[in-house]
């Protein structure tokens, strides 16, 4: 019995013989099977070169990843790549989501402020956040100004738009509520649209997330003396695939440690939004 | 239920206010270009970007392309990436949400590749495709086929488990379910999906053309960058952002129109 709030659920378990089909249909068995295919084709598509040199076998990444910890490339071990590239997201992913939060709760709240920025913000949300890199290096340089810049900017748009638009839907019954039970503004905006909006504000976050990884890796293709991208265009230049899979392998990693991270946090800080598990 | 319409007046000072706001950034912008408080090789004021624009309808130099084939390139590289997008993400997604094997089968890769962005593909994929459309139309490709797939997963896993139930009850097999339930009740998320899948694939255009590319919006910022022509770079986020807006509407439209027999 799984209890949650107020109600009860109840899971009832059949007993079933164990049969082939059983096996094979069972999630588990499948998801072995088709790691196991794709790392075997991986495998062979690398003996059998079927994009010449360009993809090494999947030990050769590992190994590639074991010299990387060790062996410094440009004064950095792979743990220090993996922190420069982190602490340039967390940089900017802070600041944006600490201006960007606050004046999408503003602008949903109040239509002045609604009316002066919405209208500037409009005009700069369909530039994708990749095409500042260019105008970020002329202004800011190639040093870490300009990828902080770039990644601010494009995590601010989906952290504003999403805290605009978690106030914005929130269901009007439990404005009723509120104020019904005597509530003024203050409380409605406390006690109702900012618990209403957390869901949505995180979900604004997951995504900036991942734009900010986009931003990190593409500004530090262009230019840059460390960080995962680094990483991945040295490999590159020195015509190491290895290398390139492995710095992949790894920002697939970190990426997604880093989003269960916000999602893990989401728990904790809006726990009424519980999961609902279909099936 | 008697909901009393009520219209409500927007003060004069809303309506203004939105203008306000744009004519006085656009007003700092020139001023600050024309006064010389920053420096002429870092910005360019609006009435330089607009000329720009104009010239560059009929003058190659000094990137070797007219403004008409770089946007023509890029829209092409992004409508092959996202088509093939479509045709792979959303069959892929709308299985997946229904029969176990294939969920169990695909779900795993999907889930190792998703968290990479595509512009970590770039390397690879010069690699192995060289610098041709190919390489940029994989990675358009890889990027705008994630919202494919979740959103036509999330649509069929969102189906009324009541109509499956009664579908069952009548006797129907389970592609009859697939194929009569659970695909329309999906439709709606699927379109949705069309919005996403072509944002995602306009963003990765100029990742695309970051690296490697001759032609295109994205190219034309970088080479505005290398020149250091701050009015090139300006002009190639603007026409990145002003097609993007305007293949926007142009696929809302067509969702309206496809999804008009759907929505009752």
């Amino acid at each position: 019995m799984v209890d949650i709030a107020n109600e009860i659920k109840q899971q009832v378990q059949e007993r079933r013989p164990l049969t082939l089909a059983m096996i094979l249909t069972n999630r588990w068995f499948l998801y072995g099977v088709s790691m196991l295919a794709f790392f075997l084709a991986w495998d062979m598509a690398a003996v059998a070169r079927v994009f010449s040199s360009g993809l090494p076998r999947p030990y050769e990444v590992v190994l590639q990843l074991w010299r990387m910890m060790f062996d410094p490339l440009a004064g950095k071990s792979l743990l220090g790549h993996i922190w420069a590239s982190t602490q340039r997201i967390l940089i900017g992913f802070t600041i944006a989501s600490l201006v960007a939060v606050p004046l999408g709760l503003m602008m949903a709240l109040n239509r002045y402020v609604n009316a002066i920025v919405k209208p500037l913000f409009d005009l700069l949300k369909p530039m994708p956040p990749l095409a500042w890199i260019s105008i970020a290096i002329l202004w800011f340089g190639i040093g870490e100004t300009s990828k902080v810049f770039i990644i601010i900017i494009g995590t601010f748009v989906p952290c504003l738009l999403d805290a605009y638009n978690g106030v914005r839907l929130v269901e009007p019954e439990l404005y009723d509520v509120i104020r019904m039970l005597g509530g003024n503004r203050r409380h409605e905006i406390i006690q109702v649209c900012f618990p209403a909006a957390f869901p949505a504000i995180f979900a604004g976050l997951q995504i900036a997330l991942s734009i900010a990884w986009s931003c990190v890796l593409a500004a530090e293709l262009v230019s840059a003396r460390s960080g995962l991208g680094f990483i991945i265009i040295l490999g590159m230049n020195l015509s190491r695939p290895a290398m390139v899979v492995g710095g992949m392998v790894v920002i697939a990693l970190v990426a997604w440690t880093m989003s269960q991270l916000v999602s893990g946090l989401e728990r904790f800080v809006c726990p009424w939004k519980r999961e609902i598990d279909s099936r | 239920m008697a909901y009393e319409q009520v219209k409500v007046k927007t003060p004069l000072i809303l309506r203004l206010l939105p203008i306000l706001s744009i004519i006085t950034f656009f007003g700092t912008w020139q001023l600050v270009v024309d006064w010389e408080i920053v420096p002429s090789t870092m910005l360019a004021s609006p009435i330089q970007i607009f000329q720009l624009f104009l010239v560059k309808w009929t003058e190659v130099n000094p990137d070797g392309a007219l403004l008409s084939q770089h946007i023509w390139t890029s829209v092409q590289e992004a409508f092959t990436g996202y088509l093939l997008a479509l045709l792979v993400g959303i069959p892929l997604g709308l299985a997946m949400g229904w029969f176990i094997v294939v969920e169990g089968l695909s779900r795993p890769i999907f889930e190792m590749i998703r968290p990479i962005p595509p512009v970590a593909w770039i390397p690879l994929v010069i690699f192995w495709f060289g610098i041709g459309i190919s390489g940029k139309v994989f990675i358009i490709w890889i990027g705008g086929i994630v919202p494919c797939v979740i959103n036509s997963y999330e649509g069929v896993r969102m189906t009324n488990p009541t109509l499956i139930q009664m579908a069952r009850t009548y006797g129907a097999t389970d592609w009859q379910i697939f194929k009569q339930i659970c695909i329309p009740s999906a439709l709606p998320m699927v379109f949705g999906a069309l919005q996403i899948a072509l944002a995602c694939c306009w963003t990765n255009l100029v990742a695309a053309e970051l690296l490697a590319a001759d032609v295109g919006l994205g190219f034309l910022i970088t080479m505005g960058r290398k020149l250091a022509l701050p009015d090139m770079v300006l002009l190639g986020m603007i026409m990145i952002g002003l097609t993007g807006v305007v293949i926007g509407v142009v696929i809302n439209y067509f969702e309206k129109r496809l999804l008009a027999g759907i929505r009752r």
